[in-house]
Parts: C-alpha cells; structure tokens; sequence
C-alpha cells in the first residue's frame, strides 16, 4: 500500500527525497515550494486525510525549522510524514487551517513555542499555553533557558551548613514533637 | 463589598478564645481539591481507604470557599500560579499552604526551566513545606500533623503575613505574571 504512495509522490513531485520507509510507514522530504500540494495530494488522492500532528525542530545548524505533518491512513493502517526545510528568519509557513479545523490548535502552538507564522490561521495570535510571553519564544535553540529562569525566577541561596536547626531553630522539625523532645531528654 | 482596612489584631481579651477555637481548626483541616503538579497523585491514596486522612479530621472540599488548607503539589507554572492565587484569595481566614516535594522548595528538577517558578514563599506563604521528590502519602501525614501543631501553637499565621506585606507578595506576582487580570484583593 505505501509503495503506491512512494510512486504516486515520485512522479508527481522528482526532487522528492526518501528519508525513511518501513512495511507502513513513509518519511519524505520535499521542497518548501511543493510542500503543501504534497499534503494536498496525499489527502486528496492518496487516502492520508488524518491530520494527526505538525512538528517542528529548530536546526539552527543549517538555519532552519524543519516541519513535518504526520499525516495517516486509517483504512489502510498507513502512516506518511512530509517535511519541508524553512528559513529561520522571519519564517512564514502556509496554514492547513482551511483542509483541516484541527490544525489551528498545533499552528497556534509552534506560533507561540518557535515564533513561526502562520498567515490563514483564524485563531493566530491568541494565548495558548504561555500567558504574556515577551521573551525569544522559549523552544528555539537560541533562548537561554537557564539564564532566563535565574533571571525571572531567581535562585534560592544554598545553606552553608546542614544542621537545620542554624535555620529554622526548634520552630519546627522532630526534636520540637512529644517523641524528639524524649529523646532530647534522654541523651 | 471590599472593605479597605485590614482586620484588627484581636486583643488580650480574645487570646483565649483565639487559643480554643486554633485547637478546633487544628482537628477539622478542610483542604481545596486543588491539585497543580504531579504530587496530586499522592493526594489519591491519602484520602482513600489505604492511608485514609480523614481519621485526623482531615477532608476534600471541592470548593475554596469551604476550605481552609490549601496543597500546593509540586511544579507550579506561572499560569497555574495565577489560578493559584485566586484560590489562595477566595479562600476564608484563617488559611494554611502546605507545599508538597522538592519543585516548591527550590525548583528541583524544573529548576532551570521558562515556565516554572522555583522558590514558592517569594509569591505565597507557605506554612509547612514537606520535602521530597514526590513525599510519600506517609510524609504528608506528617506534614499535616506538623501544620497542627503549628495551629495549635498559634505559629501557623501565614495569612497574616500576606495581608500584612501584601505589597511584597504583589511585586514578586506581577513580576513574572506580565498579563496580569486580577481582581484587586479584598480583605
């Protein structure tokens, strides 16, 4: 069954490139241009009309988001991702919004994790898990994530010593309850 | 409905009476069902048959306004810190937080994380901390056994101090809570 798929997409689409198959699963890479009319055809004519996931990998090594649909066939068990390399500055990648509701809520998400817009989405913009975020969206690889929680969030001191009674004196802990009090006693 | 004036400190006349009713509130501790990290699994086997709280007069109350206890459990996220704080606020006096493991203390393992706060008594007061990664059902029960003492002690007095510096809590809140839209706190 995923065979077809391969070949279908081979010869519709020849820059096409293979990053991984197995007996009901096909990985492929496309370019940036022909990306959406692969997910359009796989959808339309090749039966993957499933949205189940848009991920995102921030490779900043080649200077660039690395998106993929998991797209999947229920009636034949078949599982096909596409990905497409987008440049990082300034990165503008189309909506699915209009083939599939569902896909606002994962575009809503990568808007506010990697920073990546999402012209077409009717809900883009709106809070979805970070309230008020001002910062570099905190899943790129260039926000410093420990410096910005010493920086926000502040550092509790260490203790220089481990005795907790130099700390919080017989407020509380055991020696300060009827049965540590014995024991203070009997020593 | 809000009154401007925090409330008087009772007199030398109302100690005693202050002295009889923290030995009542000490036996009949009422907690929030209120569970914001992974420590409100703990929570199930305490107040189920096995390890059963209500025997020390402890009980679930599905709403702030009935309860006097409120449980942080674990990692507590700035947008949950915000619902946290209206609960904290709708709750009636006298009021206690006890924070459950390692997250509440200084971060634990969340420490250098965007989203999550590390040290829990600059936002609330925290009457007892319980420590641990996550604290057994055992280990809260001695925490709650803690708390009244303190109670009966008359050493639980978190909520004072947060009506009393109620300005520090607020500039700590606001600083990492930016979209803030919170009512103004009513005494």
């Amino acid at each position: 069954m995923i065979d077809k798929v391969k070949k279908e997409l081979e010869i519709r689409f020849p820059l096409l490139k293979l990053v991984r198959e197995q007996h009901n699963y096909l990985h492929v890479k496309v370019e940036r241009v022909s990306a959406m009319d692969a997910i359009v055809m796989a959808r339309t004519s090749l039966g993957h009309s499933v949205l189940q996931l848009i991920s995102t990998v921030d490779r900043i090594e080649d200077d660039v988001f690395q998106m993929t649909w998991i797209l999947e066939n229920y009636s034949a068990c078949t599982v096909l991702l596409i990905s497409a390399d987008y440049p990082r500055e300034n990165c503008i990648v189309p909506s699915l919004c209009q083939i599939w509701p569902a896909a606002s809520a994962f575009e809503r998400e990568i808007f506010e994790m990697f920073g990546i817009s999402f012209p077409g989405n009717p809900r883009e913009g709106e809070d979805f898990l970070l309230e008020g975020w001002k910062d570099t969206p905190p899943m790129r690889r260039d926000f410093e994530t420990e410096e910005y929680a010493m920086r926000v969030y502040g550092e509790r001191q260490p203790r220089e010593h481990l005795d907790p009674r130099q700390y919080i004196g017989d407020i509380v802990g055991e020696w300060n309850t009827p049965m540590g009090r014995k024991r203070e006693e009997e020593k | 409905m809000y009154c401007n004036q925090p409330p008087e400190k009772p007199g030398n006349k109302k100690e005693l009476l202050e002295k009889i009713t923290n030995m009542a509130r000490a036996n009949s501790l009422w907690v929030t069902a209120y569970g914001t990290g992974c420590g409100a699994i703990e929570l199930r086997p305490l107040h189920t048959s096995r390890f059963d709280m209500e025997r020390f007069g402890i009980a679930m109350r599905p709403t702030p306004r009935q309860a006097d206890v409120l449980i942080i459990s674990g990692y507590l996220a700035t947008k949950t810190l915000k619902r946290v704080i209206r609960v904290y606020e709708q709750m009636q006096d006298p009021k206690y937080i006890v924070a459950l493991g390692s997250c509440t203390i200084n971060g634990g393992m969340y420490f250098d994380s965007y989203n999550t706060l590390n040290v829990l008594d600059k936002y609330l007061p925290v009457d007892v901390y319980v420590m641990g990664c996550m604290p057994r059902p055992e280990a809260i029960i001695d925490g709650f056994s803690l708390l009244m003492q303190k109670i009966k002690d008359g050493r639980a007095q978190g909520w004072k101090h947060y009506k009393e510096n109620l300005d520090y809590y607020r500039e700590n809140q606001k600083k990492i809570i930016t979209d803030w839209d919170l009512p103004d706190y009513n005494w």
